[in-house]
């Protein structure tokens, strides 16, 4: 499969699709209201509560906060009650309902009957498999592979490392240990000593990490998922003079650590990339093109950039916004845990760090026009599609190259 | 008291079936059976102590790392906030009773913690104190709604477990906020005597708690109230205020173990309690707690929470899957707690006791 010509391919239908939204949206305003459903499978971690707030803050952002009739359901990690919540969503006439989905399988039957009653999924960050709904995400940007070739790079090939994981059987920590081991493999030198799951928190990798640093005080690096913070953390905590390369996600306290001159002497090493909050926006985006402009998307499954922040690019943010390629807060400024990736130029420009913390629209802000295009994922069994091939390059680096061969 | 109030008392006592005794094994007459338990606990602790340091050493054959120094010190940070959240539980167990709220109480403490400390100096002065007060009231709540209101203890603190976590829910929206404290944080990464300074503290903690148990009025009513709640309050002890008192202690440990968590992980989220609330109970129940009441002592609760933490570093290292890790961790809590009963404690402090032992105990040994 050519990459390239179906990213052309899609180019041109989706500029076709905007020049019609753009006539579309011409219309005179219509008063028409759209009731939309914000359902998150839990709340309590920096991440989830900043892509909510995200969306609670584009909701109110004219001209969609006189437009938009937002209600938000936590429904917990369990399948079954995000179900009901769906169903009852759709029992109360949902023009659309937005989603972080607990499952990639489990709500399909659900969202099948919503989708024939005509009401809009959009799922942001972690996907369905449902052909039926959109799902807006990184997962399929290759964070897995990039960052273990980031790492190998750093370790000139060889060295012990631990793999800090997600959640276990979750599809995403899947995808994204596929697309590590696929380049650790072909790395002889490279010799996983120690495995664990951190649980996308940083407190249990912390914790996880200080029992893998017991056993094994020899390892050269880390490769973590979300909860990178509790690995530098852990590995402060030892007392070490040698520090390691660590490659993690986007918490403003690792790109602190990274960015730390002292601790890049001492060794420290890596870059930030991974699950962006600012997805939840562009989803809603969508989403609200697509009701109120009739919007066409050329494809169900839609890629939301991967963030690449390697140690030499983390440059601090004087003010609330990400500008002039700032990308970091100063410490104090926001929790350690928070996750950076609040922020899109092009995508949700509307977004102020008062939205991310408190889910209040910025001042003066108006909803933008996003691009005419959007980037189509590659099929992925079991993530975006269910009987699907995927292509033969799915873990085709895209943010670095190897500097060192096997 | 007056003549219709001993008469209430004793009418109290008859509502307890006599077999309830009898089949706890405990001796009829509380001061004997306190004596004996005693040696028992104690020999629960030292027991536990030599496992784990047996279990360090021989795990070298796992990792060449450990076994070592770096090792004890990792298991010994990581075991403190189990041991400070064992305290409040063994001390509500104690009574006869079980705390479901400790995860939540202890996000609350650190959210609070982080919220409002942050990194302010002066602050710990009252901040501290603040959220140690705070907590024993979300703890006393538990208590007053045990005691007077009669909901049962697993209810009653799962319920009052939800409504706290909703709380600090609201409080944060979601997102806690705040900052690290260097002052706390410095309880893990600095260094007195060559360790952690937390595990000086943990060490005085658990001399205190034991110490309170053992060596006040207020701890050895509690082991009479657990022992027979209705014998307790016959012979005149204020059974609801001393229960009531040990859910408070059990609010305040848990705010203090998400005091202590904050300093560990430099932050706060609204799940960093939720790993602590089985290890809790496990922690007092493999330390010689009976989950019955009345029997019990904190020592061996730390020597439970450190021999728990020793197994948990172990099998990480085993390089097992994931799912093996929990189905081993879990057999070897079920082992523990089979293995570590009170008649191989018995059996430990008779062998090593024998030559000084009363007459009266070898009566018990034939028994």
């Amino acid at each position: 499969m050519n990459w390239k010509r179906i990213r052309s391919c899609l180019l041109g239908a989706a500029a076709a699709a905007g020049l019609l939204g753009a006539a579309a949206s011409m219309a005179p305003a219509q008063a028409k209201t759209y009731k939309i459903y914000l359902s998150l499978s839990y709340s309590g971690n920096a991440w989830q509560s900043e892509a909510a707030n995200i969306v609670k803050a584009l909701a109110a952002t004219p001209p969609y906060d006189k437009m938009v009739d937002l209600k938000e359901v936590i429904s917990g990690t369990d399948v079954q009650a995000q179900i009901s919540a769906y169903e009852s969503m759709i029992a109360a006439g949902a023009d659309g309902i937005i989603s972080f989905p607990v499952s990639p399988t489990g709500l399909n039957r659900t969202i099948h009957r919503g989708c024939a009653k005509g009401v809009l999924f959009f799922m942001y960050d972690a996907t369905v498999t449902e052909p039926c709904a959109y799902n807006v995400s990184y997962i399929t940007a290759g964070f897995g592979e990039n960052t273990a070739q980031a790492l190998v790079n750093e370790l000139g090939g060889k060295g012990k490392i631990f793999l800090s994981r997600g959640v276990p059987g979750n599809s995403v920590d899947k995808r994204h240990t596929e697309g590590a081991m696929y380049i650790f493999k072909k790395y002889p030198g490279i010799h996983i000593v120690d495995e664990y799951y951190g649980m996308w928190s940083d407190q249990t990798t912390q914790e996880e990490t200080a029992k893998a640093l017991a056993a094994h005080p020899d390892v050269d690096g880390i490769w973590a998922q979300a909860g990178e913070d509790g690995a530098i953390k852990a590995l402060l905590a030892t007392g070490r003079q040698k520090l390691i390369p660590v490659t993690g996600e986007n918490s403003n306290g690792f790109r602190l650590a990274l960015a730390n001159p002292e601790y890049q002497k001492r060794g420290l090493q890596g870059v930030s990339s991974g699950s962006p909050p600012a997805t939840a926006g562009y989803a809603f985006k969508l989403m609200m093109e697509m009701l109120v402009d009739h919007r066409k998307l050329p494809t169900h499954n839609i890629q939301y950039p991967l963030p690449w922040v390697p140690a030499s690019a983390v440059k601090l943010c004087p003010g609330d916004r990400f500008e002039n390629g700032c990308n970091t807060f100063p410490e104090g400024k926001v929790p350690d845990s928070f996750v950076t990736e609040v922020f899109e130029p092009t995508l949700v420009p509307e977004i102020s760090l008062q939205s991310a913390l408190e889910g209040k629209p910025t001042p003066g802000a108006t909803i933008q026009k996003l691009p005419a295009t959007v980037d189509a994922a590659p099929d992925t069994p079991g993530i975006n599609c269910q009987h699907c091939k995927p292509p033969k390059d799915l873990y085709r680096l895209t943010k670095v190259q190897p500097t060192v061969q096997p | 008291m007056n003549p219709s109030e001993v008469k209430e008392r004793l009418d109290a006592a008859r509502t307890i079936p006599p077999a309830a005794e009898d089949a706890s094994g405990r001796a009829p007459d509380p001061r004997g059976a306190r004596q004996a338990g005693l040696h028992g606990d104690l020999w629960t602790a030292i027991a536990l102590f030599s496992l784990t340091a047996v279990l360090i050493l021989a795990s070298r054959w796992i990792s060449p790392s450990f076994g070592g120094l770096a090792q004890a010190k990792a298991i010994l940070v990581l075991s403190s906030f189990i041991a400070v959240t064992a305290f409040g539980q063994q001390m509500v167990i104690l009574t006869g009773g079980l705390d479901l709220s400790i995860a939540s109480v202890m996000t609350m403490g650190g959210v609070l913690t982080f919220g409002w400390i942050g990194a302010s100096g002066p602050a710990l002065i009252w901040g501290i104190p603040l959220v140690l007060v705070l907590t024993a009231a979300i703890g006393a709540l538990n208590g007053i709604g045990v005691v007077l209101l009669r909901v049962p203890p697993f209810i009653m603190t799962l319920a009052m477990g939800i409504i706290v976590y909703g709380a600090a829910l609201g409080f944060t929206g979601g997102t806690p906020r705040g900052q690290p404290s260097p002052a706390l944080s410095a309880l893990f990464t600095g260094h007195v005597l060559g360790v952690p300074p937390v595990i000086l503290l943990i060490a005085v903690f658990a001399a205190l708690g034991t110490l309170l148990q053992l060596g006040t009025a207020f701890g050895r009513r509690l082991y009479a109230v657990g022992t027979n709640p209705a014998a307790a309050y016959i012979a005149g002890l204020p059974v609801r205020r001393l229960t009531l008192l040990a859910y408070a202690i059990s609010g305040g440990s848990s705010g203090l173990a998400g005091i202590l968590m904050v300093g560990y992980a430099g932050g706060a989220t609204l799940t960093m309690g939720q790993g602590y609330q089985l290890p809790s109970i496990a922690a007092a129940v493999v330390g010689g707690t009976s989950i019955l009441g009345g029997s019990g002592l904190y020592l061996g609760a730390v020597g439970g929470a450190l021999l728990l933490t020793t197994f948990s570093t172990i099998i990480s290292a085993l390089g097992i899957a994931e799912g093996w890790r929990t189905i081993l961790y879990g057999a070897v809590i079920l082992l523990a707690l089979l293995l570590l009963r009170d008649e191989l404690y018995a059996w430990i402090g008779r062998a090593v006791t024998r030559p000084i032992l009363p007459p009266d105990a070898s009566a018990r040994r034939n028994a």
